[in-house]
């Protein structure tokens, strides 16, 4: 780093540090009134009290004391991100850029998904969690999941299962078919592993965080660190994150992960085109969902997992341009959206040709 | 601390030996894109530390693109007097054949005018014919599924010029751009491909930026056409979470009274129901 960076750095260390002091904080009031300790709350401690290196014991410091990055002025903004710049250069061994680009005006995205055409390889899945820096051995997490669902299996030969049962009579209250899952969603299954997909007897279906326009997670954090950006994007800023897991609770889509150990993610394969809200690495006692990729979108770029579906079934763009894919979708073809009764709005539809 | 200039130099032809054991290294990489031993992209460092495309180790297919536009060139003409996409934004195409180079990577035979027009001849008539010629790239030659026996070879294939397709007026169509080809009978999936709702796309999501565009034989193979998308193996599972030793629980089916479905017998209940299992099992998940 040059020096003058490495002299405003510190100014702005400085500038966190005794910003950190300042009395009226809406956390530590939660925190407080709560009486939680968090995991979290021990590890940043732990951190900052073994932290030997004096500078960066400061670091640190200024990192843990950072406001609600909402709150936060610009050059307050710009200082986090620079520490993290260097925090993770650090310690991935290469020149990590975390992105604070915010949403643009005009921009709302939504995202549609061919659930005719998906055929469950889980590339999808993967290729989320290349590009997000997801956690991978052991404390694994993935924030994509493709469930299996059957395609059901109606015979004669369980037309006297029914229940309660008196043979000859085929069941009364409940018919010998009422498991088959044909066409039920989310009763599916999350694990399978045939040789090859799509199965004859199956069909697929994706989820992931469907940046909801009425987002019940947003709604249930105490903390405010999660919030629906303008452009449509629910954001979370770890940093702020106690880990109380109430957004976990709340989301019908089972779209929120909480780092229940310390993130596993290799330096060599660690993505250094990081964004603040994104998919910088995360720590311990936090929560992380799907950003619809907000380092690369708001740049322009396709989603991760839209470029590597190799059967084209994910689709993205803009809601407010007509011309946009998503939106032609909107008016060719038949959509719905998950859980649609919750009236939670998701921003992801799932349609067929 | 002082180096010679020896120092220096050997440091040098160090880094460079290491340097190039990691490019040929990783020119060996290759993935496939969405047909296995067909569509097969290489692993390139397009600039520092950032890879046109990362591979699956478990699949061997193409699992994150860095360069969406590695090693593609523009789509080229394409009718005007139609409302698509293409007309308004760079759109590329990464090419099956080089028609300049004379090369593909992807035909086998290709130039096909190598022996088409020198040693096979044109066939006077266009009438359909069972051909027993190249049955390694057509298995099914001499019962070609493709349009269940309404269409042949010439159908598709110019007959004159071999190295093209061929439009109904016999006009010539890249191998590149077969999109003009098949859209003569799939009309409708067409529609849905200029407007981006069939096939796939990557780079930018904006309207008027640029994009790379797959086109039809990336994905589907024209000659054996079912299925029309060839199972792939798949990424592996999830973990399981931490205690739970298998994911049998969401193979039973539900069953709210109690009973497993499959074991039940006459009013006697055998095994735990699917809510218990999945209750004992999910308390200590460490994924959910
Ligand atoms: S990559 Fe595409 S086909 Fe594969 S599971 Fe994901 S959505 Fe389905
Ligand atoms: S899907 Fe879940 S995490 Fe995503 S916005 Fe909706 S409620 Fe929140």
């Amino acid at each position: 780093m040059k020096t003058d960076e490495k002299k405003e750095n510190k100014e702005n260390l400085e500038k966190e540090e005794n910003s950190c002091c300042a009395p009226d904080n809406g956390r530590r009031d939660f925190l407080k009134t709560a009486g939680v300790t968090t995991a979290a709350a021990l590890t940043g401690a732990g951190a900052l009290l073994s932290g030997s290196d004096e500078a960066e014991a400061k670091f640190h410091w200024a990192e843990w004391f950072q406001k609600n990055y909402r709150l936060m002025t610009d050059e307050e903004k710009e200082a986090a991100v620079t520490r993290l710049e260097k925090r993770y250069s650090e310690e991935y061994d290469k020149n990590v850029t975390v992105d604070r680009t915010e949403a643009k005006d005009g921009v709302l995205f939504g995202y549609a998904l061919n659930i005719q055409k998906c055929i469950g390889c889980r590339r999808c899945v993967k290729a989320c969690v290349t590009e997000n820096n997801q956690s991978r051995e052991n404390t694994q997490i993935e924030w994509i999941r493709v469930i299996r669902m059957e395609k059901g299996e109606f015979s004669q030969e369980f037309m006297d299962q029914g229940s309660p049962q008196i043979s000859g009579k085929h069941g009364i209250q409940s018919g010998g078919h009422r498991h088959k899952q044909a066409g039920v969603v989310l009763e599916g299954q999350h694990y399978y592993e045939p040789e090859k997909v799509p199965e004859k007897d199956a069909f697929y279906f994706p989820m992931q965080c469907m940046q909801c326009e009425n987002p019940p997670c947003v709604k249930v954090c105490p903390v405010r660190t999660t919030y629906r950006d303008p452009d449509g994007i629910v954001v979370i800023d770890y940093n702020w994150c106690i880990g109380c897991r109430m957004c976990i609770g709340a989301c019908p889509y089972w779209a929120r992960r909480f780092n229940w150990g310390e993130p596993n993610l290799p330096k060599e394969e660690m993505n250094p085109k990081t964004h603040y809200m994104g998919n910088r690495p995360r720590m311990k006692g936090v929560v992380e969902k799907c950003t619809f990729c907000v380092q690369r979108t708001r740049k322009g770029r396709y989603t991760a997992c839209v470029e590597v579906c190799p059967v084209g079934a994910r689709k993205f763009g803009n809601l407010l341009d007509p011309n946009s894919e998503v939106r032609k979708i909107l008016d060719k073809k038949r959509v719905f959206r998950l859980k649609a009764e919750l009236e939670t709005y998701p921003k992801f539809f799932y349609f067929m040709d | 601390m002082k180096f010679s200039n020896n120092t220096y130099r050997s440091f040098f032809v160090l880094c460079a030996a290491i340097l190039a054991f990691f490019v040929i290294g990783k020119a060996d990489a290759a993935c496939f894109e969405c047909r296995e031993n067909y569509t097969s992209v290489e692993q390139v460092e397009v600039s520092d530390e950032l890879f046109n495309v990362k591979c699956s180790s478990k699949t061997g297919g193409v699992l994150w693109w860095g360069d969406p536009f590695y090693g593609t060139v523009p789509m080229g003409d394409m009718p005007e007097n139609i409302e698509a996409d293409y007309l308004s934004e760079p759109a590329v195409v990464k090419p099956r054949v080089d028609y300049e180079e004379g090369t593909s990577d992807h035909l086998g035979y290709f130039p096909c005018s190598n022996c088409h027009g020198v040693f096979v001849p044109t066939p006077r008539s266009s009438k359909d014919r069972k051909i027993n010629a190249h049955q390694d790239v057509v298995e099914n030659s001499l019962e070609l599924k493709h349009g269940r026996g309404a269409i042949w070879c010439l159908e598709c294939h110019n007959a004159k010029k071999r190295d093209y397709l061929t439009s109904h007026r016999g006009d010539l169509i890249s191998f590149n751009q077969t999109q003009k080809l098949c859209g003569k009978c799939h009309g409708q999936i067409y529609r849905d491909w200029r407007d981006g709702i069939h096939g796939k796309r990557i780079g930018y999501w904006d309207k008027g930026a640029k994009k790379r565009w797959w086109t039809c034989t990336e994905c589907h193979n024209p000659h054996d056409v079912e299925p029309a998308f060839k199972a792939l193996v798949p990424e592996s599972a999830p973990h399981l979470p931490r205690g739970m030793d298998n994911a049998d629980h969401e193979r039973l089916h539900v069953d709210h009274s109690g009973l497993s479905h499959g074991d039940v017998t006459d009013g006697e209940p055998t095994t735990a129901s699917h809510g218990e299992a999945a209750t004992d099992t999910t308390a200590e998940s460490g994924a959910h």
